[in-house]
């Protein structure tokens, strides 16, 4: 007798039907009808007031924030993430696998206190405040303490993306490049780039969207000021806060359509790269 | 190129790679080195190539130190087991990579590139194949591919590891002996490393035996396989089987045979038979055992002898298959067994 013959049937008539209709409704319930409501709330006033509440010049300057912050922290983790997973991939040194569990720290730490961190080092009261107020270099409740929590929060997202594609790759092809008389960086730009672009590119897009989207440690050292140090999250929040649901649900709607942006570039992607759905598959952190 | 190699060793964390290796392979010479999976036969290659560096021992190529030399700088071609193609260029674009990275006051023209990838790809004959992408390609046109790609650059040393070893066995044949016209009509110096004894006594001028981070043997294939320098040569190169024995006062004692003369020191000692080497007689003198199992290899004939009186595995003898037909033995049938050749070695080796 088979094996086979041991193993349930697929479910089949009503059995099958309950549970795609449980799971179907469990994600219009939970994922869908929330997107829907941002959605609705943000038109409820009509087109006008959407517009108006995302240009105003409080939500004009939260979402040129966001996107200076975006525009540092993606490239640098962009850089730090190929350079890490090269090195924890190419390389065989002592500490190897330390630095595998630290590049996962930021997953493993609630935002909050990525953001307490940045205060404690470079607040009013830190190790370096003293020095940094002599020197009037404002860290905290200013630019460079946003970009700093969000640096920290985003990191693991390009590096957790490329080490299992360039493990699977193994060092074979670029130690073939080197024997033809590449030079490191022939190499790098020539074998291992193009090899592992889709992986680089969902990294960067997962970082983006994360970088975008952080409200806990960047709530932390921001300081709310309007105009200043309001980033996208934290502007919906204090507009949700005065009772401005339409702005706070238009502003929120921009969110939301990054998201779908993402998830559609990454579908997009998937289907251009099929190792990226068989390779270790990167997951989000707290929010 | 030559190549020289003095007292390597190499270790891994815990695990000792090479062990105080050398070895000079000269101008123009096609040598295997053969040992079972392990034995560091990799590692010396990369070593040779500037994909490792030693712990402490010096390498010259062309008589020139080249420890310290990078790998680019060192005009080596390395093939790899798995090919290493690089996925996502087209073959041409592969066999043209090595010109393509020269700086630019070295890099020949674009029409010189494509004439030098062309003639390579005649050379291994696959012309046809240029636009193509190495997931489109056979294993053995792989292989050819990463030969002409490393022979783009012209180096004067082609260092193979384990080239065939992913191919099938009638390919593999065919292969091994393309790549010796190769290397005959090109005349660079070429070093494989395999764990397969046939490929390296077909092909090599020489053989280097290496077990346990250590070179065993070195000389010409029949050389290795005729007089192995240690049990380990013996039992690796061709098949083999061990017959415990004694040696007392310059008399070797092998099971109830008669003892035979045998210089060495006394004690326990291993014969080592090849299964051509066993003498299979109906009856008198020799050690007696009964026919087990007969089995027809090809134009050989493998017959099983349970020994008497011995523990291990039965003995092998090896017939020609025509010579067998005229005159078989049966199974169940009590024979006496006789040693035409055989060597002796201190039992349980090192390794």
């Amino acid at each position: 007798m088979s094996v086979a013959a041991h193993l349930p049937r697929p479910a089949r008539g009503l059995g099958r039907g309950f549970l795609v209709a449980l799971a179907l409704g469990y994600l219009a319930l939970f994922l869908l009808l929330p997107f829907g409501v941002v959605f609705a709330q943000a038109l409820s006033r009509g087109l006008a007031t959407y517009l108006h509440a995302l240009t105003e010049p409080m939500a004009r300057s939260a979402i040129s924030l966001t996107l200076t912050v975006a525009a540092i922290a993606v490239p640098l983790n962009l850089v730090f993430g190929v350079v890490a997973a090269w090195t924890v991939t190419k390389y065989d040194f002592r500490g190897k696998s330390a630095l595998i569990t630290l590049i996962d720290l930021p997953f493993a730490v609630s935002p909050v206190i990525s953001g307490l961190i940045y205060v404690l080092l470079f607040g009013a009261h830190g190790w370096f405040g003293e020095w940094l107020a002599a020197h009037d270099v404002k860290v905290i409740f200013a630019v460079p303490g946003i970009v700093l929590a969000t640096v920290f929060v985003t990191f693991p997202f390009v590096a957790r993306e490329l080490i299992p594609v360039m493990q699977a790759q193994g060092r074979d092809e670029e130690e073939t490049a080197l024997s033809l008389g590449a030079t490191g960086w022939q190499t790098f730009r020539r074998v291992t780039l193009p090899n592992i672009r889709w992986g680089l590119l969902y990294g960067v897009l997962l970082c983006n969207a994360r970088a975008m989207g952080e409200f806990g440690a960047v709530s932390v050292v921001s300081g709310h000021i309007r105009g200043l140090t309001n980033t996208m999250p934290l502007h919906v929040e204090i507009l949700y806060n005065e009772y401005n649901a339409t702005a706070a649900f238009a502003v929120a709607s921009l969110l939301a359509m990054l998201a779908i942006v993402t998830l559609a570039a990454r579908a997009a992607l998937e289907a251009r790269a099929p190792e990226l759905k068989r390779t270790g598959r990167t997951t989000g952190g707290h929010e | 190129m030559s190549i020289a190699v003095h007292s390597i060793n190499k270790r891994f964390g815990e695990f000792v790679a090479l062990r105080d290796v050398s070895l000079e392979v000269p101008t123009g010479q096609l040598v295997a080195i053969l040992g079972p999976s392990g034995c560091g036969k990799t590692t010396l290659l990369r070593i040779i190539a500037g994909l490792d560096s030693p712990d402490t021992g010096r390498v010259f190529l062309q008589g020139r130190e080249a420890t310290e030399l990078p790998v680019q700088q060192r005009r080596v071609g390395f093939v790899f087991q798995h090919y290493a193609l690089f996925r996502h260029m087209t073959v041409f674009d592969n066999v043209a990579f090595g010109l393509c990275v020269r700086p630019r006051r070295e890099r020949p023209s674009a029409a010189a590139i494509r004439a030098k990838v062309e003639e390579l790809l005649a050379l291994v004959q696959l012309e046809s194949a240029a636009t193509r992408h190495p997931m489109h390609l056979s294993g053995g046109q792989r292989q050819r591919v990463a030969l002409a790609r490393a022979l783009a650059v012209e180096p004067q040393l082609l260092l193979l590891d384990e080239p065939f070893g992913a191919l099938d066995t009638q390919v593999r044949q065919e292969l091994r002996r393309w790549l010796r016209r190769l290397h005959d009509a090109l005349h660079f110096t070429s070093l494989f490393v395999t764990h397969d004894q046939n490929e390296a006594l077909e092909v090599a001028d020489a053989v280097i035996v290496m077990n346990g981070g250590r070179i065993e043997q070195r000389g010409a294939p029949e050389e290795v396989y005729d007089a192995p320098a240690s049990g380990f040569v013996h039992r690796f190169v061709g098949s083999s089987q061990d017959l415990p024995a004694r040696r007392t006062a310059g008399l070797l004692y092998v099971g109830p045979m008669a003892p035979v003369p045998s210089a060495g020191t006394d004690g326990e000692v291993s014969v080592v038979v090849r299964p051509q080497d066993v003498q299979v007689n109906r009856a008198g003198e020799g050690w007696p055992g009964v026919v087990g199992a007969v089995r027809v290899v090809g134009p050989l004939v493998h017959m099983e002898i349970a020994l008497e009186g011995h523990n291990g595995d039965p003995l092998v003898a090896e017939f020609e298959r025509e010579r067998y037909r005229a005159d078989p033995f049966l199974t169940g049938q009590t024979v006496c067994v006789t040693l035409r050749r055989y060597r002796t070695y201190p039992t349980d080796p090192v390794g």
